[in-house]
């Protein structure tokens, strides 16, 4: 394993409890708390908007994407990528995952930041379990957020 | 010719949760006004039944999740009520600091990344700390203030867990809150300060012959205890909530509709300080003063400013109390010697938000009553719209539909059961 560290080094998962599947933003920093990465912080947090506080350094956050068409699919995205794709809406809060990397951003307070998505097809509230097509997806979100913590910046 | 328009917004933004806008105005009034909450019936009463009236708290708050604090506060007081238990002067004052916190960082979310935005014609947030970007980071700092006092009092920032009912698993520390008096004290200046200049913003004259409803107690600022009051009048014990307030349903909407006597109400900081403004501390009535706000303000533009009052109320409030502070004893629960039925009504930042449980000799729930604050203001909302229908058809449309928006954002909406994903899209005449 070879992650590359020049200060904070941080993976955020976004999600909730009792969510279904859009909680499965904490599944995927569960998983890889079972790895032991060396060196990586790993954090949880609910309401998008404390992600604004949160994004020096390396981060990865990683979040339920609303995709119906699909389930389960995980996708590794820059910034670049987000602002594209904003019509799909990460979450149901008054601010959102990408507006609270854009205002870190215009505030000057984020580094090099990148997000992990996992399709799901509904958020599937008063549930404490994934679905089985995001369940099974949990592992390959962990090792793409590996993945990229190796590699540095995304392509 | 009648002129026809039509204002509809299938997916609001910058409220909590999913909701969405129709408007249909005919010369200049409002034929048809929905505001739609989508939010599954009855769901978190459903949620509750068989479960342990211990862990009522616990459960509504996770399901709810945008306001922890109240839903374990109202909980906590209903299961309390029906076990004919008092908490302690300790633990009545713990409660009250862990309620500024969520108050303090709730109002300033809303204040500065949800509704400022509209006043100074900025798109949203990102916008806005373009051109104010001191006020931004003095909010989001405000914010943060709030949110390491629900951290050190609750014990975990995701979801607090320290509460129980009757009081706390742990006392907080005393050092660690004291520790936080510098970021508290910075954070009331700052909101002195942001008051000041948010009340120079522009706000539509808008007169609203609201009932409003809020807690009323014999001495403090209201947050768990008191009696129900209104501004025509009412005034009883939580435990009469329901022989005078009801719930009905809506065809567009699954979420229930609260009126009072059929008629509709209002809670929230604008009822707040128009039935409480003579229980405010010192530090926040006199910066009310300072910008001319007192009662009656029935302006439902200006709860912005009635938000960063409370703001300074809450900031205020919590020094005196960590100052105080003394940690509060474990205390043995006594146990349900038949079947009970529990009230707790509390203010949670967007206005009051009632429980009731039926309880049986096990201590498990068999009902469940909750009724948001959101769900109480709903008809109130639409009525503003209503009110402010004749400005609605002056603009052009997509004005009209952004200050329609600004104006359900007024209430700070919380729809946040909400599982339903809309794509926006505006149709005009």
């Amino acid at each position: 394993m070879n992650i590359q560290r020049t200060g904070t080094v941080r993976v955020i998962g976004v999600g909730a409890p009792l969510a279904g599947d859009d909680g499965v933003g904490w599944a995927v920093v569960d998983a890889l708390a079972a790895r032991r990465l060396p060196g990586v912080e790993l954090l949880r947090v609910r309401d998008p908007s404390a992600l604004v506080e949160l994004l020096e350094g390396r981060v990865v956050i990683v979040d339920a994407l609303l995709s119906p068409e699909a389930p389960g699919a995980v996708r590794t995205l820059g910034e670049a990528d987000l602002a594209a794709i904003s019509a799909s809406r990460f979450s149901s809060h008054g601010i959102g995952v990408t507006e609270a990397v854009a205002l870190a951003r215009t505030l000057g307070r984020a580094g090099e930041v990148a997000f992990v998505t996992v399709g799901i097809a509904e958020a599937t509230k008063g549930c404490a379990d994934l679905s089985p097509p995001i369940l099974r997806a949990v592992p390959r979100a962990a090792d793409a957020v590996v993945a990229w913590l190796e590699r540095g910046a995304p392509p | 010719m009648a002129e026809t328009r039509t204002i509809a917004v299938d997916y609001l933004a910058r409220v909590e949760g999913e909701g969405s806008l129709f408007i249909r105005m005919r010369d200049g009034q409002a034929e048809e006004v929905k505001l739609s909450i989508f939010e599954p019936p009855r769901f978190f009463e459903g949620f509750l039944r068989g479960r342990a009236a211990s862990e009522a708290h616990d459960i509504t708050s996770r399901i709810c999740g945008i306001c922890p604090i109240a839903y374990m506060m109202s909980a906590c007081h209903a299961v309390e009520d029906a076990l004919g238990l008092v908490v302690t002067e300790r633990v009545r004052k713990l409660r009250r600091l862990l309620y500024c916190g969520e108050w303090i960082e709730s109002h300033a979310l809303h204040v500065f990344m949800l509704h400022a935005p509209d006043f100074l014609g900025c798109h949203d947030v990102i916008e806005m700390s373009r051109e104010h970007r001191e006020w931004v980071e003095k909010g989001l700092a405000i914010k943060k203030a709030g949110n390491a006092l629900v951290t050190c009092i609750g014990g975990r920032e995701i979801h607090p867990i320290n509460v129980r009912i009757g009081g706390f698993y742990r006392a907080p520390d005393g050092a660690a809150l004291r520790a936080m008096i510098p970021d508290l004290e910075r954070a009331q200046r700052d909101a002195e300060a942001a008051l000041h200049w948010l009340a120079s913003l522009t706000f539509p004259e808008v007169d609203r012959d609201y009932e409003l409803v809020a807690l009323r107690h014999h001495a403090d600022y209201p947050f768990c205890e008191g009696r129900i009051v209104s501004s025509r009048g009412v005034d009883i014990s939580v435990a009469e909530y329901e022989q005078h307030f009801a719930e009905q349903h809506a065809d567009y909407s699954t979420a229930l509709q609260s009126t009072h006597g059929g008629g509709h109400y209002l809670t929230g900081p604008l009822a707040r300080l128009h039935l409480n403004f003579d229980r405010l501390g010192d530090a926040a009535r006199a910066a009310a003063d300072a910008i001319g706000y007192g009662p009656p303000c029935r302006n439902p533009f200006r709860s912005l400013l009635a938000r960063m009052i409370e703001v300074i109320q809450a900031l205020d409030e919590a020094q005196r109390l960590i100052a105080e502070y003394e940690p509060p004893a474990a205390v043995a629960l006594p146990t349900f010697d038949g079947e009970r039925v529990g009230h707790g009504a509390t203010e949670a930042p967007r206005g009051m938000l009632y429980h009731r449980y039926r309880i049986d000799p096990e201590g498990t729930i068999l009902e469940a009553r909750i009724v948001p604050p959101t769900s109480q203001n709903q008809l109130s909302i639409e009525d503003d719209l209503r009110a402010i229908a004749p400005e609605l058809s002056r603009l052009p449309l997509e004005e009209a539909t952004r200050l329609a928006e600004q104006a359900v954002r007024n209430h700070d909406p919380c729809i946040s059961c909400a599982t339903h994903f809309l794509k926006l899209r505006i149709e005009g005449a």
